[in-house]
């Protein structure tokens, strides 16, 4: 009786890891060309491949390689991006609802990075509105990442007691923050009431619009240097998911790994918001939904997160694109309403 | 050997211990006995170097605890808190694993010897049937064993438990305090831990200290300790005690002592 419930947790465990393993390599492969292949005017198979070999009409080749395949990597990366952040903060914090939103990181990029629009229109104000917008955008992912990261020391500087640091007290001060630097924003872009505050509004709902082959390469160092960080804390992170004295018995310098997971976390996230705006849901909700498949391992976690991650952002992005076109629906919009009617179903299946 | 010199503890501006002098036993097992807040898990938490003393030390081998990194003291001494959170749907298997955390470095991969610890660890509880299931799904005498467990894959030579059978039922109580003398007979660990029940500190224990208001009240075998005295003026219990078959103390408490006196705060 015992060994056939050993064998039967066993089996299905190991065949559940392996597919899906091959599942998410599939998607992170598949989903790209849903995003290539569907939009204001869809094309088919031949076209789009024929646009990526360079062989297609000047029409095909520039919707496929100016305007989609930029957006389509820059989906994948931000999906990553916010996914990874998301399920370090919600280790780190041992909270299940944090995420780079709810601990100010987003609201910290936000806020430098509208101040850095407002800043661009005041320099080169003149009789074109969107004067200034090139030389912001030129700068956003930069300065909205310092944004994040600031925000994210200072959380981590009120937070830090004399002796130990508390993950209650990480959330709460991190929310505090978040609030005040959202009020900030909004206050900010109140105060500037330019026309323009149009663009700068769909880019603080998290949209993948207007998004260029600069901004990936922008985007991509911070990606690799993301992928590393966490690679380098998947061993000290598995000893995170204890109290903090049972981590420190363990030998671990829980301050100092937990300060240095804090700054990967929002170096990825902030990164993103720089690009496309705060895009909430994937960073809460991805961690959780790879979490509840892939069990309790780090490493396997980790990838279920990149895959996920990346298939939502690139899925919602090309249902944004297509559902009302020619109008578009953000990506954090699209990427919540799929992504919690999911998350409800595999609450509802936990036992 | 693991021994403190004039140690003082403080949350705050109040003391918790003071100035407290004892020697741990090696190879023995240790129980601190006391009334509720008379600093029983403040001085284990003191000996395991998560809490820096206020003044005096903590020396393990003649070194204080702030010479020790530590990982080199995690590789000499486990703690185990009085009731550790669960990780959210680890399985068994990997929760002990973590007891090999300070043996490996961050860059490296658990190897045979660490999968072969951690076996042994399973095996010495009785957990190793419940390797693949979560822990979360167990009871709690079964989760007190895996945290054992872990605790025993990190193959330390100290091992100090904060009153590891509180939350248990009588029947997993004894069967955790059975499996630490086993643990201290076959491999010669030293325990040390804190006993809410001064009837088991008495059958399990080979050196019993009774802690008051943050100062040693008596020290030495349980025959030795266990007094009809010390029920009164610790526990504020009058009671009788007897000695059993083994020869060990053995109480039976009638009442309170002093009914007059109103309650420690």
């Amino acid at each position: 009786m015992l060994a056939n419930t050993r064998e039967l947790h066993k089996k299905p465990l190991l065949q559940r890891t392996t597919i899906l393993f091959w599942l998410g390599c599939g998607l992170i492969f598949l989903t790209p060309w849903l995003g290539l292949q569907f939009g204001a005017t869809d094309l088919s198979w031949q076209q789009v491949l024929a646009g990526l070999l360079g062989e297609g009409s000047s029409h095909v080749e520039r919707v496929v390689m100016d305007l989609r395949l930029p957006r389509t990597l820059i989906g994948l990366v931000i999906g990553i991006h916010f996914a990874l952040s998301g399920w370090l903060l919600q280790l780190l914090t041992r909270n299940p609802l944090a995420e780079a939103g709810i601990l100010g990181i987003s609201g910290g990029a936000s806020l430098v990075a509208v101040a850095a629009f407002v800043v661009g229109d005041w320099i080169q104000s003149g009789d074109n509105p969107y004067g200034g917008i090139p030389f912001a955008l030129q700068y956003l992912p930069l300065l909205a990442m310092l944004g994040g990261l600031l925000a994210a020391l200072t959380v981590y500087g009120l937070s830090l007691r004399k002796g130990g640091l508390s993950p209650v007290k990480l959330t709460l001060t991190g929310a505090v923050l978040a609030g005040m630097l959202h009020a900030l924003t909004t206050g900010g872009l109140a105060f500037w009431g330019h026309a323009h505050t149009e663009l700068v509004a769909q880019w603080l709902a998290g949209s993948l619009y207007g998004t260029t082959w600069a901004h990936l390469e922008a985007l991509l160092p911070w990606t690799a240097l993301g992928m590393i960080g966490v690679l380098i804390l998947l061993r000290p992170l598995s000893a995170m998911q204890l109290e903090d004295e049972q981590a420190r018995s363990l030998g671990l310098n829980l301050n100092r790994w937990r300060a240095i997971a804090l700054v990967v976390a929002a170096l990825m996230a902030a990164s993103a918001v720089g690009i496309v705006g705060p895009v909430g849901f994937i960073g809460l909700l991805v961690p959780h939904i790879s979490r509840r498949l892939a069990g309790s391992g780090l490493l396997v976690q980790f990838l279920m997160c990149t895959a996920l991650g990346a298939t939502l952002a690139v899925v919602a992005d090309t249902l944004g694109r297509t559902i009302f076109a020619p109008y578009e629906l953000p990506v954090g919009v699209v990427s919540a309403a799929l992504g919690v009617p999911f998350f409800l179903y595999l609450l509802s299946r936990q036992p | 050997m693991l021994r403190t010199d004039r140690l003082t503890l403080a949350y705050g501006s109040s003391d918790v211990v003071h100035e407290l002098s004892l020697a741990i036993p090696t190879g023995e097992i240790s129980c601190l006995v006391g009334p509720n807040g008379s600093g029983k898990s403040t001085l284990l938490k003191g000996l395991a170097g998560l809490i820096a003393p206020r003044q005096g030390e903590v020396l393990l081998e003649e070194q204080p605890l702030s010479l020790w990194s530590r990982n080199e003291l995690a590789l000499r001494l486990a703690m185990l808190p009085q009731k550790p959170i669960v990780p959210e749907g680890i399985l068994v298997k990997d929760l002990v694993a973590l007891g090999r955390f300070p043996h490996r470095k961050w860059w490296q991969r658990d190897g045979r010897e660490d999968r072969e610890a951690c076996q042994q660890a399973m095996y010495m509880t009785g957990v190793e049937a419940l390797a693949e299931r979560p822990v979360a799904s167990l009871s709690g005498g079964q989760q007190q064993r895996v945290w054992i467990a872990m605790a025993l894959a990190q193959q330390t030579d100290i091992l100090l438990l904060d009153e590891p059978t509180t939350y248990l039922d009588w029947g997993y109580q004894l069967e955790v305090l059975e499996l630490l003398v086993e643990l201290n007979k076959s491999r010669g660990l030293t325990v040390i831990m804190s006993l809410h029940d001064l009837n088991q500190a008495a059958q399990f224990a080979d050196h019993v200290m009774v802690l008051e208001n943050g100062q040693i009240e008596a020290a030495g075998t349980p025959g030795q300790v266990i007094t009809e005295t010390l029920l009164a003026q610790v526990f504020r219990v009058r009671g009788v005690v007897s000695l059993n078959a083994e020869g060990r103390p053995f109480c039976m408490g009638h009442g309170t002592s002093d009914p007059d006196r109103p309650c420690r705060a």
